[in-house]
């Protein structure tokens, strides 16, 4: 079956501004928004997109599809039987077509420290009750991709707010029973640019393609980020 | 954009989140029993016109528990709804672009502080009759 595709073209080298340009492409019942993304790049070899895996394992294939934050690899071309229009994720600047700088998320992911701290240096294995893993689990299925960026609206306005990965992942690690770093990662949480900027908004729950409930740890953030508070004010 | 350097400053968010928490939970708790206990019921002649007479709710509001129960009265249906009011105005704004800084911070919960202080103010000027 042919379909009509519209997608975001920008060259930041010609074009003052991001245009669609329609696209001819053949949809069968298995064919991926990225395949066809592949498609489109075979007649047009200038389109520029980021993928890798195709199995919504790398996060790499984020765009944003009828305005929705979504995964390429992970949503069908036979869902769209109206119009599809595939534009770069929304709230990031745009390098190409639907290439754009995911720079400002990495950063705040580093600034979370997003990984074990454990001054122990054992070499017995650190052993985990079935309790204590799913305290965090579900936080630790996060790929990365970005979807949820591009679905808070207090990113949008504030680019400055780490945002709800990067508060997952502390909390991921916060939760962790094997981890010592929360006390190097509150600070973060606890500033006006942590949890804090956060109104319960949700849609990053939504979009998010690995169900991993950020919206959930943002608020466990703002209990955690609460009781911090408190304890600091009866500690000097 | 630069790195993280040295780490950032503590918000005092969350006084007005916890504010704005137990004010959520009054909203939806107490609000609603009060406005049928004290409006729909007897509007609707289901409870006697007498059990809102003078006597009996000054009793409550200045005597009952030594005067807590008016405070708790008071605080629970006035107070933390208006700070629940004032940070739901509060983060509007900052949506909207039209604030979220410290002069709309001052003006929100300045006036909750404000209408909340005359509330328990009335209410102590009451009890200590
Ligand atoms: S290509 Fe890896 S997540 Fe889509």
């Amino acid at each position: 079956m042919n379909k009509t595709i519209s997608i975001s073209r920008y060259n930041p080298e010609q074009d003052s501004q991001p245009q669609l340009q329609t696209y001819q492409v053949v949809s069968e019942h298995s064919t991926s928004v990225l395949d066809a993304l592949l498609q489109v790049q075979q007649q047009d070899p200038s389109l520029s997109l980021r993928w890798s895996c195709r199995m919504a394992i790398c996060g790499s294939c984020g765009v944003m599809i009828n305005g929705i934050p979504k995964l390429g690899c992970k949503t069908f071309v036979r869902d769209y039987p109206e119009q599809l229009v595939i534009s770069p994720l929304a709230h990031f600047a745009v390098e190409k077509d639907l290439i754009v700088d995911m720079s400002p998320f990495l950063q705040h992911l580093s600034a979370v420290k997003p990984y074990l701290i454990n001054a122990e240096k054992s070499l017995q294995p650190h052993k985990q009750t079935p309790a204590q893993l799913a305290k965090y689990q579900q936080f630790a299925n996060c790929i990365n991709c970005g979807l949820c960026y591009s679905a808070c609206p207090q990113f949008g306005l504030n680019p400055e707010f780490i945002g709800p990965a990067a508060i997952t992942l502390a909390q991921r690690y916060n939760l962790d029973s094997r981890d010592q770093g929360k006390a190097v990662r509150m600070p973060q949480l606890n500033s006006k640019n942590g949890v804090w900027a956060c109104t319960f908004v949700g849609f990053c729950s939504e979009v998010c393609p690995k169900k991993v409930d950020p919206a959930a740890a943002v608020n466990q953030g703002k209990v955690a980020s609460a009781s911090d508070f408190i304890i600091s004010m009866f500690t000097p | 954009m630069t790195p993280f350097t040295e780490p950032p400053k503590r918000s005092d968010e969350p006084i007005w989140w916890a504010l704005f928490s137990a004010g959520g939970v009054c909203f939806a708790v107490l609000m609603p029993g009060s406005i049928l206990a004290l409006a729909l019921l007897p509007a609707l002649g289901l409870t006697s016109a007498d059990s809102l007479n003078y006597a009996r709710v000054s009793a409550l509001l200045y005597q009952a528990l030594y005067g807590m129960a008016g405070l708790a009265f008071v605080g629970g249906v006035i107070c933390l709804p208006l700070f629940h009011t004032a940070h739901r105005i509060q983060h509007g704004l900052h949506d909207l672009k039209l604030g979220g800084g410290l002069l709309s911070k001052i003006c929100c919960y300045g006036l909750a502080a404000f209408a909340s202080a005359i509330a328990i103010g009335l209410l102590l000027a009451g009890q200590l009759q």
